[in-house]
């Protein structure tokens, strides 16, 4: 009896201990995903600080006084003529007009900086919409140059030593007094989603790349997803399992933990150099990553169609289905689900994959948007790439808000693949 | 040659002073005259790889009756039952030799085309196995495989009468294009032999169809078959001596990839010759 009670009390005991170190090890699981979830939120708040200001662009409000000499010295109202007038030198009238103390070369070549270099295409455009104007006077919204506009979003700290800051009191003295007649205003950066790339951070835009991802994206797709279904198709219904199936499962398990620029690299030597595909172009760059894809689609494709019982398959054979038509008509669908689950994911990799394009060359500065998939272009991730790489302050908030447009995509193209998984999961 | 699955088996096996390797040519007591016979198996060895599953199965199945075959887990009787409609082609690294002569032809050559071949020869399965679509379109997918059908007034016809044979008209009949897999395990399973049938086949095949059953829904399917026997063959494996008496007019008792014995099913369940039937019916093993 004595014996019973005293196992009784050891078995208590490692209970005890059982119990401790369940709750550990809930601790640890607990401690990690809020490890986890902290990291995250610190990327999402520097990436969102940064960025946010990226979606507004300061203007600044000119009189322009649309002179005839200039814009139409011979009086032929001519569009063709007038498209080459010297529009830049009616926004320097309208500064010195507006700030005629400055006379000194160089603090009007200072103050002529205060406006982007793209405000003489703007009224450029608005002479030859409305030729009308042409004589008169118009109060416009011209964009801020960058260092302004760093400057009214307060990016450069104004109490700041003038040697140690990118812009001078002069500078800064103009700004207030437009500041102080509310000539300044931020808006929502337009110019950002429908201009190319530029080498002045004001003008440049994602579009140029937005256009270039979803080029490539196309290519990627309508390469890698049908090779990749049909791939794995094959390898699981079909194909004998002998020595030579069991060598092409491993080499595709290999691939798709093969380095990405491995891939830029056979894209450069065999796409670029031997088949002389155009450079920088989203046909070879959709090429390549149709290559890095494939693996995944096809692992996924695999998993998806294992996971669906044999019995479905025994049935479809049973009433004298040939073995395509059982696949056709039954296996398949019922994968599908999990075969777009993992295409999505696939895809959703590819569209965040910069290092194979650099070795295509689709890091080129290009700042026209492309309208084939042979044009030049370039990618959000590179652009992301590009931007990170230039010097000025200004190109850092851009830098931000193009890796918020990349995450949109790539969030909306997770969820889409999760909820698709969720519509048409079927149980049987 | 040691494919045990139990150890009971090696048991008996002892007792009757069998394990040597020394096993006796089974016993058969059915005699049939030659248009009695639907199926006639003759010398079929079955390898799974190096592995053998069956040692040469003489056997032969009347026309319109059930054949039922019993024995142990692993004793090679669904194997055998998957050889009569070449189901065992789809396995890899399965060989079969022999001859399975089904109306003076050998379904085992290499001319006979299965997917012709198994719209003649139907399956059921031992799960319930429809295809997650409509109910409708689960029987109907057969005939529209084989073409049976010329318009759709035709394949109504056609899922409208092999529902109404299973029995599951009067049940399904508001809910045709609902899902198959909505169905209960025993609606489901009758599903499957209406999907069998639509394809108007002159023989069924039947694995434990009732294993994942229970009683009530099990009781149905047995008299099920017993309709259906008559217009069909049917050969049905089971687990349950029981159900092989109540629905077999033939049973075959497998043992360890042998046929033991095959006789008329009462012959068998009362005076059965081999010891192994004995012990195997008596509950001493199995």
């Amino acid at each position: 009896m004595t014996e019973l009670k005293e196992s009784m009390q050891k078995a208590h005991a490692r209970l005890k201990k059982r119990r401790a170190a369940e709750k550990r090890f809930k601790m640890f699981g607990v401690g990690a995903l809020a490890f986890a979830f902290l990291c995250v939120l610190m990327l999402f708040t520097s990436i969102i600080s940064n960025g946010y200001t990226g979606f507004k662009q300061s203007y600044i409000q000119l009189d322009v006084v649309m002179d005839e000499t200039v814009v139409d010295p011979d009086g032929s109202r001519d569009p063709a003529k007038m498209m080459f007038s010297n529009y830049n030198a009616l926004v320097k009238t309208a500064l010195k007009t507006k700030f005629p103390d400055v006379t000194n070369r160089r603090d009007k070549r200072k103050l002529y900086g205060l406006i982007s270099s793209s405000a003489g295409y703007d009224l450029r455009d608005m002479v030859l919409d409305d030729p009308s104007i042409i004589g008169t006077t118009q109060t416009v919204w011209v964009m801020a140059s960058d260092e302004v506009d760093m400057l009214i979003k307060g990016v450069f700290d104004r109490t700041q030593p003038e040697s140690t800051r990118p812009i001078t009191n002069d500078e800064i003295a103009w700004v207030e007094t437009l500041e102080k007649e509310n000539r300044v205003e931020k808006r929502f950066n337009t110019n950002f989603f429908t201009a190319g790339d530029s080498r002045e951070p004001e003008q440049a835009g994602i579009q140029g790349a937005l256009v270039g991802s979803a080029l490539t994206m196309l290519v990627t797709l309508a390469l890698s997803f049908p090779l990749g279904v049909m791939a794995a198709i094959y390898l699981e219904e079909f194909a004998p399992k002998n020595k030579f199936t069991y060598l092409v499962e491993v080499n595709i398990n290999n691939l798709a933990a093969v380095p990405s620029i491995v891939f830029g690299l056979l894209g450069l030597a065999i796409f670029l150099n031997l088949f002389g595909m155009p450079r920088s172009a989203p046909v070879a760059g959709g090429m390549v990553l149709a290559l890095m894809t494939l693996p995944t689609i096809i692992i996924a494709a695999r998993a998806a169609l294992k996971s669906i019982p044999p019995s479905i398959m025994e049935a479809a054979i049973g009433v004298g289905a040939s073995k395509m038509q059982a696949v056709f008509h039954h296996q398949l669908p019922l994968a599908l689900p999990g075969i777009l689950t993992g295409t999505i994911i696939g895809m959703a990799q590819a569209l965040g994959e910069t290092a194979p394009l650099l070795m295509i060359g689709m890091v080129a500065f290009i700042a026209d948007v492309p309208s084939t998939p042979f044009d030049p272009a370039t990618v959000l991730p590179v652009q992301v790439y590009l931007w990170a790489d230039s010097p000025e302050r200004a190109f850092v908030e851009k830098t931000s808000a193009a890796i918020m447009v990349l995450l949109g995509f790539l969030i909306t193209m997770n969820a889409l693949a999760v909820l698709l998984r969720k519509k048409l999961e079927r149980r049987w | 040659m040691k494919p045990m699955t139990k150890d009971n088996a090696v048991d008996i096996e002892k007792e009757l002073n069998l394990s040597n390797g020394n096993v006796s040519k089974g016993v058969n007591s059915v005699k049939l005259s030659q248009d009695e016979v639907k199926i006639s198996a003759k010398d079929v060895r079955v390898k799974y790889g190096e592995k053998e599953a069956l040692f040469g199965i003489n056997l032969d199945m009347p026309k319109g009756k059930v054949t039922s075959f019993i024995g142990p887990s692993g004793c090679g009787k669904s194997t055998f039952l998957r050889c009569l409609n070449r189901m065992n082609d789809t396995i890899d690294g399965c060989s079969v030799t022999g001859q399975i002569i089904v109306d003076e032809v050998d379904i085992l050559s290499k001319q006979v085309d299965t997917v012709l071949l198994r719209a003649k020869i139907g399956m059921v399965f031992q799960k319930p196995n429809p295809f997650p679509k409509s109910i409708y379109d689960n029987v109907a997918y057969g005939p529209r495989l084989h073409g049976l059908a010329t318009d759709k007034n035709e394949l109504d016809e056609i899922v409208e009468i092999s529902l109404e044979k299973v029995g599951l008209l009067k049940e399904v009949k508001d809910r045709l294009l609902e899902p198959g897999t909505g169905l209960s395990g025993g609606q489901q399973q009758r599903l499957c032999i209406a999907r069998a049938i639509a394809v108007d086949p002159e023989i069924l095949l039947m694995d434990e169809p009732c294993s994942a059953l229970d009683p009530i829904a099990t009781a149905k399917i047995e008299e099920l078959i017993d309709e259906l026997r008559g217009s069909y063959t049917i050969v049905i494996v089971t687990h349950s001596m029981q159900q092989a008496a109540r629905v077999s007019q033939q049973t075959a008792f497998f043992h360890l990839g042998n046929l033991v014995e095959y006789g008329e099913t009462e012959k068998i369940f009362t005076s059965p010759v081999d010891e192994r039937t004995k012990g195997y019916i008596t509950g001493r093993f199995g």
